[in-house]
């Protein structure tokens, strides 16, 4: 039947609108404010249609939608044809009725927009527009397109129709019947309200996560199984650590290696058994999984802080390198955190990889691997320390300080002393405070040698500071003596500048808290020199009241 | 007026407050005060629908209410008035009532009155009509039930669920063929084969249910995966899931048996008794499926469902079935529900347990015996339910001396729809003529009820000469 032209007119332009949508809702997010005004559009258009009409009908051809014999889309094209798109998934005809609001087009036209190319989409469009199960789009479905063999209903039918009836097993069975006594044996089950009730605990209880039972079932499999099947269930196992971490369900997770611990660990399991489950730990520290784990971290999914740790504690050294690799591209501090934790646990397993992490080419990673490196604080890592010592960014260089200090021992010295002379005053600062957490004599000898050197007097007096700071950690009486000495002792010649040094001395003394000190501290509290007179009074303070 | 999901939950209130209505008016007089106030609560609820809506029909169609030509939705919560209210309706002869406008406390009990005097005449549907019209009601009317029959509508749903059961059949052969030949297994057909069943179950569900009576004994492993997806996702919907659950349902029930691919044909096929070897290959079965749906499918929530249901479906509720399991755990709710349609299927079928397939109703009987030891009690209650005593392809001898096979279910169990195949002198009917058990003469008496119900495996007759 022919339609009126008006008709066609708005039929072709809800179209356009609807091929336009598709593509405006595939390229921005739905936040965007274009695609809100694509639905909108969209939804104008075909409440046009529907203002004066009951329904919008499209019959669906391979190429071309029609409204009654006109065609108001032709796409002979395979790309961006809504034709074929409906087409190809057996849809034959498609309405749009009136009523329809704006949220209904709304998810159509986001099925329309839909990546069905995707990998793992295992929708196509009917089951995707089944799915949502709208009440003003309807549409009809060739069902034939699923037929694996054209020809099997027909021959399905002949063949259970061919043995035929036979009448004389029909005559037979009417005879029996006739011949037979009366008989009532029904038996009716009414359902009452109790059982309802119960119906509804059981679909309530339906409601759990079938994860730990999956476990379960796996392990009872393996349990049962020949040594030829160990590898696959294994492989399912992995499968299942995977899809558990996956989900965010990392207790799942240490479930199956746990199980896997304890029956590696039983002296009846079969040996080829514990061979291929012992493979479900580098599965779990695979790149793959830490990635996973990563990004959950930094999306701040809540992971079970017990369980994240205790899935740490079974990871392989395989996991470092990965883990390292995660780390440099979290974006929140929480998840940092995390896996720096992860790392200082693991990575006391496989120094050497960890220390790989030292030529990232970003330094904030290398300067967190140094902070592991610093945790573990295995002597080991001088090494790696002294090399990363020239790493080109201070920030890194000054962790490297800080790990060295807190490292100690005498191969540290000679690095941190080669850093007392770096051109960055803060590097050198570093070195200075590095020494004080070493603690040994050599630091506290290279400390005083640098201050009784003659370029001392030179430095600006911040850093000057930092030596006397950094010597008062010794509470030793030479340290004691030595800073009563430079307190006590004038100069004439660059008189302020050793006078800084003297302030220094005091301040010393202060952070020392010997009160033996006070007499020395009290004299120079008099000196017409206000700096010094007020460092001097600052270190009686701290000595006299402690603060 | 309200949007779809507050229309259906009105629509939903509305039947239930109606039973609720007739129940207690065949308690008590319509001018009592219980009988009242339970109009009055359904008066608050149909009124602002009429208002908003216009005239109102509240209609049966099958085993369903319509309101307004839109399916009311089976409802747990309600199920129990939904189906009183169907079989008081399809006692009454009673099509539909339209509420034309506000209804109204006085009308409602004449309406109760004539319904209730109506129970007892010979065409109570007149009863109800003439009534309404001598007490000049105007704000309802009654319709009169459309029979079922093998009308040209019927035909054509019978054709639709003919395509839908083979394409399914089709589909089942060819995963497991592709499953041995280690091809790649589409699960976008799968889904798509099994919407249209959800679909032919939500709005023909009987007939699609009559269609797992047709064994093929050749093909038993494709029919009945299919079939027990179908007896699954109807017994589904009896327990109100809603649709994307029961696709989920026929999903993991298609594939419960998957594990049967590594089972040598000429074991599976084997028409003597299984050795213990055998059987020991047979139970493997359910762990095999596991391992084939989670490597199909990869993981995700509803393969991890299919390997439970695959590995649960022959445990049983205590646990006296395989695979033996070191730890007792309550199986899933899925796999009782396809352990259920699993025995049933498999017993009247004759290619597992004893070889020779059972008659629908002495299978009933024999699950009915394993309530609560192999399945449960509950769900296999709703079964029974749903199959009817006298599922389809029972062969039923009538107290008219007619031989018949049941092809469908009526609002009440014990009366079902009948196709005589012979008719009382022992004649076969070559095309069969449908019946329903639940028609009554003009007396009130039953036109037709069943006396005996036979084996038609022992007389060796095909069903498919009749369902087909």
């Amino acid at each position: 039947m022919e339609q009126p032209s008006e008709d066609i007119k708005l039929a072709k332009e809800v179209l356009n609108s609807f091929t336009k949508t598709k593509k405006t809702l595939r390229m921005y997010p739905s936040n965007n404010p274009l695609y809100a005004k694509a639905v909108e559009d969209a939804y104008k258009k075909l409440s046009e249609f529907l203002d004066y009409r009951k329904e919008l009908k499209l019959r669906i051809k391979q190429n071309e939608l029609l409204v009654g014999a006109d065609v108001v889309y032709h796409n002979p094209g395979k790309d961006d044809n809504l034709a074929l798109f409906f087409f190809k998934d057996g849809m034959r005809e498609m309405s749009f009725s009136n009523g329809i609001q704006p949220e209904e087009l709304q998810a159509f036209l986001e099925v329309l927009a839909f990546d069905f190319e995707r990998e793992d989409v295992e929708e196509d469009v009917v089951t995707l527009l089944w799915q949502k199960d709208f009440k003003h789009i309807k549409y009809i479905v060739d069902d034939t397109v699923l037929t694996e063999d054209e020809q099997y209903e027909q021959e399905a039918v002949r063949h259970v129709k061919e043995a035929g009836v036979s009448d004389d097993g029909l005559k037979k069975a009417y005879e029996d019947a006739i011949s037979a006594e009366e008989e009532k044996d029904v038996t009716l089950v009414p359902i009452t309200d109790k059982d309802l009730k119960q119906l509804t605990v059981y679909i309530e209880r339906d409601a759990y996560d079938r994860k730990e039972k999956l476990i379960e079932m796996l392990y009872e499999m393996l349990y049962q199984a020949e040594p030829a099947e160990f590898e696959g269930i294994v492989d399912l196992l992995n499968d299942a650590v995977r899809f558990s971490v996956t989900h965010g369900d990392i207790a799942s997770a240490v479930s199956v290696m746990k199980r896997a611990r304890d029956l590696t660990g039983s002296p009846s399991a079969p040996e080829e058994l514990k061979r291929h489950l012992n493979a479900v730990f580098p599965h779990a520290s695979s790149h793959e999984l830490i990635k996973i784990i990563g990004e959950l971290l930094d999306a701040g999914d809540v992971i079970n802080e017990t369980s994240f740790q205790e899935y740490i504690g079974f990871l392989t050294k395989d996991a470092i390198t990965p883990l390292m690799s995660v780390l440099g591209e979290l974006k929140s501090i929480g998840a940092r955190k995390a896996v720096i934790a992860a790392l200082v646990s693991l990575g006391r397993k496989d120094i050497a990889t960890l220390a790989g992490g030292l030529k990232d080419e970003r330094w904030y990673v290398v300067r967190n691997i140094i902070y592991i490196l610093r945790m573990i604080g295995d002597k080991k890592i001088g090494d790696h320390l002294t090399k990363a010592l020239k790493h080109p960014d201070l920030r890194v260089r000054k962790e490297v300080l800080t790990a060295m200090g807190e490292l100690g021992g005498p191969a540290v010295i000679p690095p941190i002393k080669e850093s007392l002379d770096d051109p960055e005053a803060s590097i050198r600062v570093s070195a200075v405070r590095a020494l004080a957490r070493a603690g040994s004599d050599l630091a506290r000898r290279t400390l005083l040698e640098r201050i009784t050197g003659k370029v001392f007097l030179d430095a600006e007096f911040s850093e000057k500071k930092e030596y006397f700071e950094a010597l008062s950690r010794w509470k030793e009486d030479d340290v004691f003596g030595f800073l009563m000495g430079v307190v006590k002792k004038t100069h004439l010649f660059k008189k302020a500048k050793h006078d800084e040094v003297r302030a220094c001395a005091a301040y010393g003394l202060g952070l020392l808290g010997n009160k033996d000190s006070l007499p020395a501290l009290y004299k120079l509290r008099e000196s017409k020199n206000k700096f010094l007179s007020e460092y001097a009074y600052s270190a009686i303070r701290r000595i006299e009241y402690g603060r | 007026m309200a949007g779809e999901l507050e229309l259906q939950r009105l629509s939903k209130d509305i039947v239930n407050q109606l039973a609720a209505i007739v129940k207690t008016a065949q308690i008590h007089d319509p001018a009592n005060v219980a009988v009242v106030s339970s109009i009055e609560k359904f008066i608050a609820i149909i009124n602002p629908v009429v208002e908003s809506e216009g005239p109102t029909k509240l209609e049966v169609v099958g085993e369903f209410f319509y309101l307004n030509e839109t399916r009311v939705r089976y409802s747990m919560e309600y199920l129990l008035n939904f189906d009183f209210l169907i079989r008081e309706f399809k006692r009454h002869h009673l099509g539909s009532i339209v509420f034309e406008k506000a209804a109204r406390p006085e009308d409602m009990k004449v309406f109760l009155r004539v319904f209730i005097a109506s129970s007892f005449m010979p065409d109570p549907y007149e009863a109800i009509s003439d009534g309404l019209l001598q007490a000049g009601i105007h704000s309802l009317s009654v319709g009169v039930l459309r029979r079922i029959r093998e009308e040209e509508g019927q035909y054509d749903i019978r054709k639709t669920v003919k395509t839908t059961y083979f394409n399914a059949v089709s589909f089942a052969k060819g995963v497991m063929s592709k499953m041995k030949a280690g091809e790649r297994v589409s699960i976008r057909k799968a889904k798509r084969v099994v919407e249209s069943m959800v679909d032919l179950i939500l709005d023909q569900e009987e007939f699609l249910i009559g269609m797992t009576a047709i064994k093929d004994y050749d093909e038993y492993t494709y029919h009945h995966s299919v079939n027990v997806s179908i007896l699954s996702v109807a017994l589904g919907h009896r327990l109100g899931f809603p649709k994307n659950a029961l696709m989920e349902l026929g999903l993991v029930a298609l594939f419960h048996d998957i594990g049967k691919t590594d089972i040598p044909a000429e074991i599976l096929n084997k028409p003597s008794k299984f050795t213990e070897d055998e059987w020991k290959l047979i139970k493997r079965h359910p762990v095999w499926g596991v391992s084939a749906i989670l490597k199909m499918k990869g993981f995700d929530m509803t393969s991890v469902r299919a390997a439970i249901v695959a590995f649960e479906h022959h445990i049983h509720e205590d646990s006296t079935g395989y695979p033996r399991t070191r730890r007792v755990e309550d199986l899933d709710l899925f796999a009782r529900i396809v352990g259920i349609a699993d025995q049933y299927d498999g017993m009247t079928s004759s290619r597992v347990y004893s070889r020779v397939p059972m008659p629908p109703d002495k299978a009933l009987r024999l699950m009915m015996e394993r309530s609560g030891t192999q399945l449960d009690p509950l769900l296999l209650k709703f079964f029974v339910n749903m199959v009817g005593v006298y599922p389809v392809g029972t062969l039923v001898m009538l107290d008219t001396k007619e031989l018949g096979l049941v092809n469908g279910s009526t609002a009440m169990p014990d009366r079902p729809r009948v196709m005589v195949v012979m008719d009382d002198k022992g004649n076969k009917l070559d095309s069969g003529k449908m019946v329903d058990l639940s028609e009554k003469s003009p007396d009130g008496k039953y036109l037709r009820s069943i006396i005996k119900t036979l084996d038609p495996n022992k007389y060796r007759l095909n069903l498919a000469e009749f369902l087909l």
